[in-house]
C-alpha cells in the first residue's frame, strides 16, 4: 500500500508551519502574563500565611458537626433563603423584559428589516449606525458590576428590595440583550424575508417569525441567567440588601461559625436547585434538536441537523408554568417599593449625584497610585483565572456523566461516585459568593492580592469546570467513536479527539471569565483585598461620586480592552462558523 | 481462501427495535463487498458490528479469527487498529490540522510519547504526505480540517485509514454526502486501494450502480435480513426491486 515518492518534483514540498504561529504566541503570552501576575504578588518576598489562624480554622470546621438547626434560625434561614431567590427571580424577570427590548433593537436583522434597501449588502451602509450605537451602549453596563449598581441603587432609592431587583436586571438586562440579538440574528430568516415582502410591518413580522422560532433558545438562555442570578443576589446580600449572603456575613462578623454551616448549606441548595432546573432544561431543548429517547446511540445521523426544538416537552411546559406563578410569588414576597422610583425624593437624589459625579476626579487615581492599582487589579484576574484554568480539566476528566458502556458494576458505581464528588465540589465552588470565599481565606492568608485571587479563582472553578463538564457531555461523539474503532485506547482518544474539539472552547470560556474575573475584583474589593475595586468601594461608601465616576472610567476602558484582546485571540484559536455561532449564545456569562 | 469475517446467527437490538437478526455470513479476503438495501435495513448497524464499536446481542462473530465477544479490552483495540473505517460524515476532529487527522491512522500502533510528540511536531510527515497523495490533496497537508470541503474531507478519512495500513476497509456509506462526480472519484479510489493492496472492502452503498460497477459481490439487506447474497453480475433488476419496494405497512 506505500507507495514510494519516485521524485520530490511530482508534488510541490509542503512547508511545515512556523512553530511560532498565532497559537503558540498566545500561550506564550499567557505564560508570561501568569508569571508577571505571580511576580507581582510579592509571593516570594513577603510573609503570606498566618499561621495564627490554624486555631480558627480549627473552630469553623468543627462547627461544621453542629449546624444551628434551632427552630427560629432555620426560620430565619428559610426567609433568607427565599428572599435571595425572590431577588434573582425579580431581577431575572425584568432583565428578560429589558433583553428582549434591547435585544431586538441590537440584533443586525432587525436594522436591515427597517432599512428600504434590504436584501443588498446594506449592513455596511448608514443604514447600521443606529445598531452599533445600541451594541456599544450594552457595553458599558455590562462592565460594571451588580455590587456596583447595588451601592448606586442604595445610595439613590434607599435600602429597598427595588435596589437589589435593579441591581441585578440592569447588567443582566444588557448581557441578555447581547446574546439575545445573536440569537435573532443567528435563526434563519427565510420566514421572516417571507413576511416582510408581503407588506408586514417589520414589528409584527418579528412576533410571527423570528421570535416564535428562537423561543427555545430565548428560554433556554434565560434560564442560563436565572441560575447566575442566585449567585448575584447572594452577594448582593453583602451590601445591606438582605438574603443569604447577609446572614452569613452577619454570622462571619459575630464569629457563629455554627450558623455560618447552616446558611452555608442552605446556599448550596438553592443553587444546586437552580442549577440543576436550568442544566436539565437545557438538555432537554437542545436533546428535543430532532430526536427523542436514545437516538444518540442509535442513530448517528440525525441530532445535529434538525434545530427548531420542540417546546411540548413536559419539562419545558412545566418550567414555562413555574415562571409564570413564580414572577409574582417573588414581587409578593419581597415587596419592592416599584412607587420609589418614581418618587420626587429619588428624582432629587439621582440630580444630586448627577451633579456630583461630573468632573469625574481623577486626580483621586493620581494621588493613590493608578498604575499600581491596575496593576494589582489586573494580576489579581490573570491568577485566578490561570489557577481556575489550571485546575478545571483535572475536575472536568470527572465531572463529566461517565459513559454507561463499562461493564463492571462495581466500576460503574465508582465512577458514579466520583462524578457526583466533583460535581458537588464544583458546585460549593461556585454557590458561596467570591467575597464570603475571601473572608474565608483571610482566617490563615493575610490580606492582600493573593486571598483576593485566590477567592476569585474558587468562585471561577466552580462556573469554568461546570461548563467544560457540559460541553464534553455535548461533544459530537462521532469523531471519537472513529478513534476508538480503529483501536486508540482512551489516553489517545482524549489527545486526538476530546482535546482538540473542547480545546477551542475551552479558550474561548477562559477568555470570558477573565473578563468577568476583572469585574468581580470589585466584589473581593468589598473585603479589602486591594486594586482598583477597593479604591472604587471606598470612594462609593464615602459619596465622593467624582472619584467612583473616575474610576469606573478606567473599569470600563480596561474591560473594553480586555474585549478586545479576547477576540482576537479566540479568533486566532479557529473559533469559525459553527463553533463560534454556539459559543456566542453561552460566552457571555 | 483465509476468511476474514465469520457472523454466525448474528442478531442485534437497540432496546426492543430489531435491527438485525440471525445473519450468516462469511467475507473472505482480498473480496470487495457492497451491502445495499433500503434505509433502516441494519447496514450501518452491520458495519458497526463488524469493526466493533457494537456487540451483538446474539451469535458470534469472528474478525480475522478471533472472537469479537470475547476479547479483552487491549486484544480488541489490537484488532481494530487492523479494520479501517470510513464513515458518511467523515467523523474527523475538524478544529486539528489535517495531518494530525491523518497521523490518527497511527494511533493503535504509535507509542504513547510519539502519539503526543506528534500532536507538538507532526511525525512520519512522509507517510502522511504519501497517503494524502495517494487521495490526491497532498497540498492540504497542514491546513485546518473544517476549511475543506465535503469532497476533500472524505479524502483526509480515507487518508487516515491508509495510513493505519488495515487488512480491512469498512465504508460506512461513503458517499453519501458528495455530488455525483466526488462519489465516483471516492469509490474509484477504494475500489483501487483495495485492488492494489489486496484489502478486503466492505461498503454499504445507496448507489446500486456504482456497487454493481466497483464490487465483486453484492448482499442485499432488508429488513434486518439478508435478502440476497450474490456475485455482481448476478444481481438483476428484478432482485433490485424487490430489496427497494414498499410494503404497505402492518
Amino acid at each position: 500500500m506505500q507507495t514510494t515518492v519516485p521524485n520530490q518534483i511530482d508534488y510541490p514540498k509542503m512547508c511545515r508551519p512556523a512553530f511560532f504561529n498565532r497559537k503558540t504566541m498566545w500561550v506564550v503570552l499567557m505564560i508570561a502574563g501568569v508569571f508577571w501576575a505571580i511576580w507581582q504578588t510579592n509571593l516570594f518576598r513577603s510573609e503570606v500565611i498566618n499561621l495564627g489562624g490554624w486555631a480558627l480554622v480549627a473552630r469553623f470546621l468543627q462547627a461544621f458537626a453542629q449546624p444551628e438547626l434551632s427552630p427560629q434560625f432555620l426560620l430565619l434561614t428559610l426567609n433568607a433563603s427565599l428572599t435571595t431567590l425572590a431577588f434573582a427571580i425579580g431581577g431575572v424577570f425584568l432583565s428578560v423584559v429589558f433583553g428582549l427590548m434591547g435585544g431586538i433593537l441590537a440584533s443586525k436583522t432587525w436594522w436591515t428589516s427597517l432599512s428600504p434597501r434590504r436584501g443588498a449588502n446594506s449592513t455596511r451602509s448608514w443604514g447600521m449606525t443606529p445598531w452599533l450605537i445600541v451594541r456599544s451602549g450594552l457595553a458599558i453596563p455590562r462592565a460594571i458590576h451588580e455590587v456596583i449598581w447595588g451601592l448606586f441603587f442604595i445610595n439613590v432609592i434607599g435600602l429597598d428590595p427595588m435596589s437589589a431587583i435593579l441591581a441585578i436586571a440592569i447588567p443582566f438586562g444588557a448581557i441578555t440583550a447581547k446574546v439575545f440579538s445573536e440569537i435573532l440574528d443567528e435563526t434563519p430568516s427565510d420566514s421572516l424575508t417571507a413576511l416582510l415582502n408581503s407588506g408586514a410591518s417589520p414589528l409584527k413580522a418579528f412576533m410571527y417569525s423570528l421570535l416564535p422560532r428562537a423561543f427555545a433558545d430565548l428560554l433556554s438562555y434565560s434560564f442560563y441567567r436565572f441560575e447566575c442570578a442566585i449567585r448575584s443576589a447572594a452577594v448582593l446580600g453583602l451590601i445591606g440588601a438582605g438574603g443569604l449572603g447577609y446572614e452569613i456575613f452577619l454570622s462571619l462578623q459575630t464569629l457563629k461559625y455554627e450558623q455560618i454551616w447552616t446558611l452555608l448549606l442552605a446556599l448550596f441548595f438553592l443553587n444546586g436547585l437552580a442549577d440543576f432546573w436550568s442544566s436539565s432544561l437545557r438538555g432537554r431543548i437542545g436533546l428535543k434538536a430532532g430526536c427523542a429517547g436514545d437516538c444518540r446511540e442509535y442513530s448517528k445521523t440525525i441530532y445535529r441537523e434538525n434545530t427548531s426544538p420542540a417546546i411540548t416537552d413536559r419539562l419545558v411546559k412545566f418550567s414555562i408554568l413555574a415562571g409564570i406563578v413564580l414572577v409574582p410569588f417573588a414581587f409578593v414576597y419581597i415587596r419592592p417599593d416599584v412607587g420609589k422610583i418614581f418618587a420626587s425624593s429619588t428624582a432629587a437624589q439621582f440630580r444630586y449625584i448627577s451633579s456630583a459625579a461630573w468632573p469625574p476626579e481623577f486626580n483621586i487615581l493620581l494621588s493613590q497610585g493608578w498604575w499600581k492599582n491596575i496593576k494589582i487589579t489586573i494580576s489579581m484576574s490573570l491568577l485566578a483565572v490561570a489557577l481556575a484554568g489550571f485546575m478545571a480539566p483535572i475536575f472536568v476528566l470527572y465531572a463529566a456523566k461517565p459513559s454507561t458502556e463499562v461493564k463492571s458494576k462495581l466500576i460503574r458505581g465508582l465512577r458514579f461516585f466520583v462524578y457526583i464528588l466533583s460535581r458537588s465540589l464544583l458546585l460549593i465552588a461556585r454557590s458561596i459568593p467570591a467575597p464570603i470565599w475571601a473572608l474565608l481565606l483571610l482566617f490563615l492568608l493575610f490580606p492582600g492580592i493573593i486571598p483576593g485571587a485566590l477567592a476569585l479563582a474558587t468562585y471561577t472553578l466552580g462556573v469554568l469546570g461546570r461548563l467544560m463538564a457540559e460541553v464534553v457531555e455535548n461533544l459530537d461523539n462521532r469523531p471519537i467513536q472513529a478513534l476508538k474503532a480503529q483501536g486508540a485506547d482512551s489516553i489517545r482518544q482524549l489527545a486526538y479527539g476530546v482535546i482538540p474539539l473542547t480545546f477551542p472552547r475551552f479558550i474561548a470560556y477562559l477568555l470570558v471569565r477573565w473578563e468577568e474575573a476583572i469585574r468581580a475584583t470589585v466584589v473581593v474589593g468589598l473585603v479589602g483585598a486591594g486594586g482598583l475595586g477597593r479604591l472604587l468601594i471606598e470612594q462609593l461608601s464615602s459619596f465622593n461620586y467624582g472619584g467612583v465616576v473616575a474610576i469606573l472610567l478606567v473599569f470600563v476602558v480596561i474591560i473594553f480592552l480586555v474585549d478586545l484582546i479576547s477576540a482576537q485571540a479566540r479568533r486566532d484559536f479557529q473559533m469559525t462558523g459553527e463553533t463560534l455561532s454556539i459559543n456566542n449564545q453561552s460566552l457571555s456569562l | 481462501m483465509e476468511s476474514v469475517y465469520k457472523l454466525i446467527g448474528v442478531s442485534h437490538r437497540f432496546g426492543a427495535f430489531p435491527a438485525l437478526t440471525d445473519i450468516d455470513l462469511q467475507v473472505n479476503a482480498g473480496e470487495r463487498v457492497a451491502l445495499v438495501g433500503p434505509s433502516g435495513a441494519g447496514k450501518s448497524t452491520l458495519i458497526r458490528l463488524l469493526n466493533g464499536t457494537i456487540f451483538p446481542s446474539e451469535g458470534t462473530i469472528q474478525a480475522l479469527g478471533q472472537e469479537i465477544v470475547h476479547l479483552r479490552p487491549k486484544h480488541l483495540r489490537q484488532l481494530q487498529a487492523k479494520i479501517g473505517t470510513i464513515y458518511q460524515q467523515f467523523h474527523l476532529v475538524d478544529t486539528m490540522r489535517v495531518i494530525h487527522n491523518v497521523n490518527a491512522g497511527h494511533l493503535g500502533s504509535w507509542s504513547l510519547a510519539k502519539s503526543l510528540l506528534s500532536l507538538v511536531w507532526p511525525r512520519d510527515v512522509e507517510i502522511a504526505a504519501d497517503a494524502l497523495t495517494q487521495v490526491g490533496i497532498q497540498e492540504k497537508i497542514y491546513e485546518p480540517t473544517h476549511q475543506l470541503s465535503g469532497g476533500q474531507q472524505q479524502r483526509v478519512a480515507i487518508a487516515r485509514v491508509l495510513v493505519q495500513k488495515p487488512l480491512v476497509i469498512l465504508a460506512d456509506e461513503p458517499i453519501s454526502n458528495l455530488d455525483p462526480e466526488r462519489s465516483r472519484e471516492i469509490i474509484e479510489l477504494l475500489a483501487n486501494i483495495s485492488l492494489e493492496s489486496c484489502t478486503t472492502l466492505i461498503a454499504s452503498l445507496h448507489a446500486i450502480e456504482y456497487a454493481l460497477n466497483h464490487f465483486q459481490r453484492i448482499i442485499g439487506l432488508r429488513n434486518g435480513g439478508i435478502l440476497f447474497d450474490a456475485p455482481a453480475e448476478h444481481v438483476s433488476p428484478e432482485m433490485i426491486q424487490t430489496l427497494y419496494r414498499i410494503t404497505p405497512v402492518e
